[in-house]
């Protein structure tokens, strides 16, 4: 059972990678500030080395959402299952959405199946999940629309080749923050999941240290998901929601690392992905509404609501199946053997559409 | 007071915060892109006074700029 919840916490760790690629190299590459190779190469690095800089895992990603005592390794794995499921979903769709509220929501639904909806605290819900997913996007829109403005009112008169040049090697900067930011936030989940499930079968005591293959496999698992690359994603956030200048997509990087970095100094967490996608929609509408194509936009705000439910469903479906054959390994290879399933038929689907496209 | 299990004063520092850091990092690097476009501009039309005074602007700006990184790393090694 150890080995399918470490398996499957890294394979969550490499969704989380490939799904939020776009939140650090999509604006960087639709300015051509770097090629994508380079720059999903940088940002896998910066991932993994982002990974090595904190080890705080005892804060995991459950805590306050549900009651601890009643976490049980079967609800790790159908939650993890959920966020899987639906990050897979939205990557499909080319939708941006949060790895952490996706995580969340397939945890409460496999508790909720578990132990019933008293398990779940709900008011950390509200504080963790719902508050911060209206705050992130309007908050970033709206500070990206003032820096774009601004940006404009200071270079507006000078030689456009020299501003083109700045604003690109500013999102070598911008970029990289975040990226870096993005691998000490995000590996900690799956670390501390991990960690979780080796205290939970007795190998380590609650107080020991991460072990050092913990991190270096949470860091690998992270940057090989960013290298991989979400491509559908970052065609929707570098080029399907505005057609970005480097100008627009400094101010929208350096405004997300700006929101996330502070917001986190001031302990209130916030998505990556919320935050950037709010970003580049007020840097495109600030300057011109029509810009920014309001039906992608949608379609996003739409995926972020539909997150939690979502995979909570998928979670406590998950849980539902792997209780049905006990406590031991038989249920979660049946979800895993499912899913796999799941996924060759539509990747068998896909190909064949492309075929008889061509 | 807290408005749905939020603290009203947490999430107003954020905000502040949060608004203060955004603006005030693609302000600091427009205004250096702007000082090293007037730099150029100086020096090719050979006004050296006017050189100097535009690239200690862009390179004083520069500074603050990797001050703000420098910050935002901080901010992630000590949480």
């Amino acid at each position: 059972m150890l080995y399918i919840i470490v398996a499957t916490a890294l394979a969550f760790d490499f969704t989380n990678g490939f799904h939020d690629t776009a939140n650090a190299v999509a604006t960087s590459v639709s300015t051509r500030a770097m090629s994508p190779r380079v720059a999903v190469a940088l940002s896998a690095t910066l991932n993994f080395v982002g990974a090595f800089l904190s080890l705080e895992v005892a804060a995991t990603i459950a805590k306050g959402i549900v009651e601890a005592g009643d976490v049980t390794l079967l609800i790790v794995f159908a939650g993890l299952i959920g966020a899987i499921a639906w990050n897979l979903v939205t990557w499909w769709f080319g939708l941006p959405s949060s790895s952490s509220h996706a995580l969340i929501g397939g945890i409460v639904g496999a508790m909720v199946a578990a132990n019933g909806p008293d398990a779940v605290i709900w008011s950390g819900i509200v504080q963790k999940v719902a508050i911060p997913g209206l705050v992130a996007p309007v908050l970033a829109l709206l500070v990206a629309a003032m820096s774009i403005l601004i940006a404009y009112r200071i270079v507006g008169h000078q030689s456009p080749g020299v501003v083109t040049r700045g604003f690109r090697l500013g999102q070598l900067v911008s970029g990289s923050l975040f990226s870096l930011s993005h691998g000490t936030n995000d590996a900690q989940k799956t670390m501390g999941i991990i960690f979780l499930a080796l205290v939970a079968n007795g190998n380590l005591a609650s107080t020991a240290d991460v072990p050092v293959w913990v991190v270096v496999s949470s860091a690998s698992a992270i940057a090989a998901g960013t290298y991989a690359g979400g491509w559908r994603i970052i065609r929707t956030m570098g080029t399907r929601i505005i057609k970005m200048d480097p100008a627009q997509g400094f101010a929208a990087q350096s405004v997300g690392a700006a929101v996330i970095l502070s917001a986190s100094h001031v302990g209130f967490p916030l998505s990556t992905t919320h935050v950037m996608s709010g970003g580049i929609m007020g840097a495109g509408a600030a300057k011109r509404l029509s810009a920014v194509r309001w039906g992608v936009a949608g379609n996003i705000v739409t995926a972020w609501l539909l997150t939690l439910p979502c995979s909570a469903a998928v979670g406590a479906a998950a849980y539902g199946v792997v209780q049905i054959f006990g406590t031991g390994t038989a249920g979660p290879i049946v979800v895993l053997t499912g899913l796999s399933i799941t996924l060759a038929l539509a990747f068998a689907r896909r190909a064949s559409v492309a075929g008889e496209a061509t | 007071m807290t408005l749905f299990a939020v603290e009203v004063s947490q999430l107003a520092e954020v905000v502040w915060v949060s608004a203060l850091a955004g603006l005030g990092i693609t302000t600091t690097f427009s205004l250096a892109v702007f000082g090293t476009g007037r730099y150029l501009e100086a020096t090719r039309t050979g006004r050296r006074g006017m050189a100097l005074a535009y690239a200690t602007l862009a390179i004083a700006l520069l500074l603050v700029f990797a001050g703000g990184v420098i910050w935002g790393v901080q901010i992630m090694l000590s949480k």
